[in-house]
């Protein structure tokens, strides 16, 4: 008896693996432009132009997405919204579980107050990929369309494009972590591909959510 | 071989423009349709293929108007900006003091553009290069002078080796000081010391010049601490991830999953 409640929507897995993918592809092209020894690599795609020219296509692809999957009236689009209100609503009971994030991380265990649908940790690291990613498309639009010249604008667009990759990268890593290599947390996996993850699971790091809401949805 | 310096004397300069002839000329650069920009002035700004042009402002004084003319090209700063904000290493400086571009190296990325604070980087679209001034390098390094020095006729550029145009253009403004105490020279202390080093007759804005042109304080934030500070991060998250999975392992977490996965699956609640 494998019990799983619903908590993803199509549209958020969708939203989700839109910006994955894109993030992966506009790091791997834009490294060739950041490290000089990396730009060999752009062969694989036809060689240093080439990529710069994908670095552009999969910038508006993903712009064009990121956008689309807030707007209208659809179930995932309203679950876009929400997640976005719920994650900048930052609140004590998600400090204390992010005070114990490290612990979790490394895989202790420390009780934390019931969380909502997204836990502390989890909102931290979607408002730094919210800050972030407004930051790296505002500038990389500067830097791809500003007129060229010596500019105040160019210039800063530069260490703000530059900053936002690196550091989205080193938390990127950390979630890829969390996400397939942690024991615990990686049952979450399977509800960002089918929707669906495990009852218990989902009571134990989500109490308040799976009250309030999850428990309506159990199959299994 | 040893520091050369071009000195531009816009005290001599009758604003000919024979310069912008003779670099087109001797670096097979194709002429551009020139417009009347301002005053005698044609050509507005650099352009791939405009590597040196003379810009006009008139002044008046008593009645009386004065061109205030300047023969613009790389400056060749020993500490470039253009140079550090490179993303693939493509320039690079001679011993000669000239600051050139290997265009195997180049990809058009234009980050020299922007920080060069005098404008004077371009990209070619059709070739996607960046395109300036080379100082002449092939005449230089020959003993040659530059092609745009070799023919000004009033004299108003002169060539050699640093150490004896130096004192040559200090003497020189000390002359016209004792007229004019509004003389100065201009670029031998900024970015390190330019190879191209001005005497002008006013201030720098009167020529359009920036008055403290500078490393843009982004660039330096940007490649000497954003790129080895995110780098570190980087390194350090992966250094966290896989003290994560020894710890996870050692306290027998992994073994423990099929255990954890099925319990998971429970119903929720105490
Ligand atoms: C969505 C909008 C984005 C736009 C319009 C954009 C545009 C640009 C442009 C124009 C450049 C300059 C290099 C060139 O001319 O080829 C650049 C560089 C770069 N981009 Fe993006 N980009 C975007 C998103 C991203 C994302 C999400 C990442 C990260 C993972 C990224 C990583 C990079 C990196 C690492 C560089 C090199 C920066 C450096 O040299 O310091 N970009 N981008
Ligand atoms: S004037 Fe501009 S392009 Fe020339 S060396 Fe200096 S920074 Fe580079
Ligand atoms: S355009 Fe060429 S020379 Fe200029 S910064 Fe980019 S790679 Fe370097
Ligand atoms: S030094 Fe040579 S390349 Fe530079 S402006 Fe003079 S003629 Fe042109």
């Amino acid at each position: 008896m494998a019990k799983e409640v619903y908590r993803f929507s199509a549209g958020e897995r969708f939203v989700h693996w839109c910006h994955g993918v894109a993030f992966l592809l506009l790091l791997f092209t834009g490294l060739g432009v950041l490290v000089t020894v990396f730009q060999p690599a752009m062969n694989i795609f036809g060689g240093i132009q080439v990529t710069r020219n994908i670095h552009r296509v999969v910038a508006v692809l993903f712009t064009l997405g990121m956008i689309a999957g807030f707007i209208g009236k659809g179930v995932g689009a309203r679950q876009m919204r929400r997640w976005f209100k719920d994650v900048i609503n930052f609140r004590n009971d998600d400090l204390a579980h992010a005070k114990n994030f490290g612990i979790e991380f490394f895989g202790g265990h420390k009780p934390f107050p019931p969380q909502g649908k997204f836990n502390g940790g989890e909102k931290l690291n979607s408002m730094f990929t919210i800050l972030g990613t407004l930051c790296i498309v505002i500038s990389g639009y500067i830097m791809w369309l500003a007129p060229s010249g010596p500019s105040l604008l160019l210039q800063w667009a530069y260490p703000i494009h530059a900053a936002c990759a690196l550091f989205m990268t080193a938390l990127l890593i950390a979630h890829l972590y969390l996400g397939i290599l942690h024991p615990d947390s990686n049952q979450a996996l399977k509800g960002i591909f089918t929707g669906w993850v495990p009852a218990k699971f989902a009571y134990e790091h989500y109490e308040k959510w799976y009250n309030e809401e999850a428990k309506e949805t159990i199959k299994g | 071989m040893a520091r050369k310096m071009v000195f531009i004397d816009t005290s001599l300069c009758t604003g000919c423009k024979a310069c912008s002839v003779a670099c087109k000329a001797w670096n097979d650069l194709p002429a551009e349709k020139t417009q009347r920009i301002s005053s005698y002035q044609t050509q507005a700004d650099f352009t791939p293929n405009t590597w040196t042009y003379v810009r006009f402002r008139e002044e008046y004084k008593d009645n009386k108007m004065r061109f205030n003319m300047l023969k613009l090209q790389c400056f060749h700063c020993a500490d470039p900006a253009c140079m550090k904000a490179c993303s693939s290493n493509a320039i690079y400086k001679t011993e000669t003091g000239y600051t050139l571009v290997d265009k195997e190296k180049c990809i058009g990325c234009g980050y020299c553009v922007a920080n060069c604070p005098w404008g004077v980087p371009k990209i070619d679209e059709a070739t996607n290069k960046m395109s300036k001034c080379t100082g002449c390098i092939d005449r230089v390094e020959s003993g040659i002078k530059p092609a745009c020095a070799q023919t000004c006729q009033p004299g108003a550029i002169h060539f050699g080796d640093r150490d004896e145009i130096m004192p040559q253009a200090q003497a020189r403004v000390a002359e016209l000081q004792l007229t004019n105490p509004k003389a100065h020279l201009y670029g031998d202390n900024l970015m390190g010391g330019t190879t191209y080093v001005y005497l002008l007759q006013d201030r720098p804005d009167a020529y359009g010049l920036p008055l403290n042109p500078t490393t843009p304080i982004s660039l330096t934030l940007w490649k000497d601490i954003v790129h080895p500070l995110g780098g570190i991060a980087i390194g350090a998250s992966a250094a966290a991830i896989t003290v994560g999975v020894i710890v996870n392992f050692v306290r027998g977490n992994y073994a423990n999953r099929a255990k954890i996965i099925a319990e998971s699956h429970d119903e929720g609640g105490k």
